[in-house]
């Protein structure tokens, strides 16, 4: 009797993490790709529909996703591909190193190696965990949204807005000018943007500071770093976004990666993030602010 | 005795091997994924804020009272899994299940928070990197 209770417990508990498990991000997959394929944080039901609280496992419960559009993409009047919609994913999070072909790798520069090394020693330091911007191209746990603003002839401006981490926008100049011959550094950087056959929308991006990490593992990159994204809504529901890196900096060559957003689930919209509100990271695992005077 | 006790070790040593297949940083800094608790107790306070949502859990032991904070997803996250600010009052009674805190006491995330009335809520969002959560972030 007591073997069959212990039977039964070790069942009870290993089922559901076994089911997870089983539903964990593929190894190798870009983490927008994996969110993706389980149709996408935030996707499946909104605000107003019947909550999705039903029985709890051991720790944890199933939340169900509505599965992911697979449509045409929309279009706008002109032709131009319409991005209009709420996207989760579309960047690295775990490693930008899952965005390159199977069997390529990292083109690190023995200094960026280095800086692996060492953020891999202190990896609560990544700016990203104390509120800090993501940068580019890492993604967020937190949805996104294109928006453009146009005047009756032509957009002029395409804003980028992230929900979170932290609440923020980028901001791409789609009046054609060129990127200024002398910039001050920033997060986001600075972004000049047009249509590539009006199937792609391209971003090129220069003027980054070098705060930001790529990733968890702390990947690192320069102020010499330019990317250009090519974001293609392959169909209704899935947005790729084709990343070229170029950073003499940081990297030895110019390297592509390629990640995969998924549209929302319907009724599902930008929501506030404040992060500086209440941010205790830090005190449950005894860690130090290292931006904190 | 020792019977519960072996069960209960084997049972925590399989969460524990679970939960390093897949735990990542942020989770895994803060909160040990071998260190689960059950815990019973009125909230005495909700605070519905970024970058996560905390309520505290008065839990009597042993004649004492102890006050848990314990933290959940984001705003955002919960309220696309059905939660809203009013799910959790203080004085509610509630069972509340999770992983305590790597360094602090009496500090957990919770995954599980079970109410008087029976719901039973997620705590999580559904692709965060705690154990069983299955995402990257």
């Amino acid at each position: 009797m007591r073997k069959l209770f212990v039977f039964t417990g070790i069942l009870a508990l290993t089922l559901p993490l076994l089911a997870q498990q089983q539903q964990a991000p593929p190894s190798g997959a870009p983490a927008g790709q994996a969110q993706g394929a389980q149709g996408g944080r935030g996707g499946g039901r909104g605000r107003g529909n019947q909550p999705p609280l039903g029985p709890v496992n051991a720790l944890g419960q199933e939340v169900r996703r509505a599965p992911t559009p697979t449509g045409p993409a929309p279009r706008l009047p002109d032709g131009t591909v319409d991005l209009n919609g709420l996207w989760n994913g579309g960047g690295p999070v775990g490693s930008i190193a899952q965005g390159l072909k199977q069997g390529e790798t990292l083109p690190l520069l023995p200094k960026s190696k280095e800086i692996i090394a060492d953020r891999a020693t202190r990896e609560t330091d990544d700016p990203h965990l104390w509120c800090m911007p993501m940068g580019v191209p890492r993604s967020t746990p937190y949805p996104f949204r294109f928006v453009q603003n146009y005047t009756h002839k032509a957009p002029t401006h395409m804003f980028i807005v992230h929900e979170g981490n932290i609440h923020s926008f980028r901001q791409i100049f789609m009046d054609g000018r060129k990127h200024p011959a002398e910039l001050d550094p920033t997060w986001f950087g600075h972004s000049i943007g047009w249509f590539d056959n009006k199937d792609t929308l391209v971003i090129d991006t220069v003027g980054f500071n070098d705060k930001f990490w790529f990733d968890r593992q702390g990947t690192p990159h320069t102020e010499q770093l330019h990317t250009i994204e090519r974001w293609t809504r392959v169909n209704e529901g899935t947005l790729r976004n084709e990343v070229t890196i170029e950073d003499p900096g940081a990297f030895s060559r110019p390297f592509n990666t390629t990640w995969t957003a998924r549209l929302a689930g319907p009724g599902d919209e930008i929501m506030e993030y404040i992060c500086q509100e209440n941010n205790q990271y830090g005190i449950a695992g005894g860690h130090k602010n290292p931006f904190a005077n | 005795m020792k019977g519960k006790l072996g069960v209960l070790v084997a049972c925590l040593s399989l969460l524990g091997s679970g939960a390093g297949l897949i735990a990542h940083h942020s989770f895994s800094t803060e909160y040990d994924g071998t260190k689960t608790f059950k815990l019973t107790g009125a909230v005495s306070k909700v605070e519905w804020t970024n970058p996560h949502v905390r309520f505290y859990v008065d839990v009597v032991q042993a004649g004492k009272t102890e006050t848990w904070n314990m933290e959940l997803a984001s705003p955002s996250a919960l309220a696309r899994n059905g939660w809203t600010s009013r799910t959790l009052k203080v004085g509610d009674k509630v069972t509340v299940e999770g992983y305590a805190a790597k360094v602090a006491l009496n500090r957990g995330n919770a995954r599980s928070v079970i109410t008087a009335d029976g719901r039973s809520l997620f705590g999580g969002a559904a692709d965060d990197n705690a154990p069983g959560g299955g995402g990257n972030q």
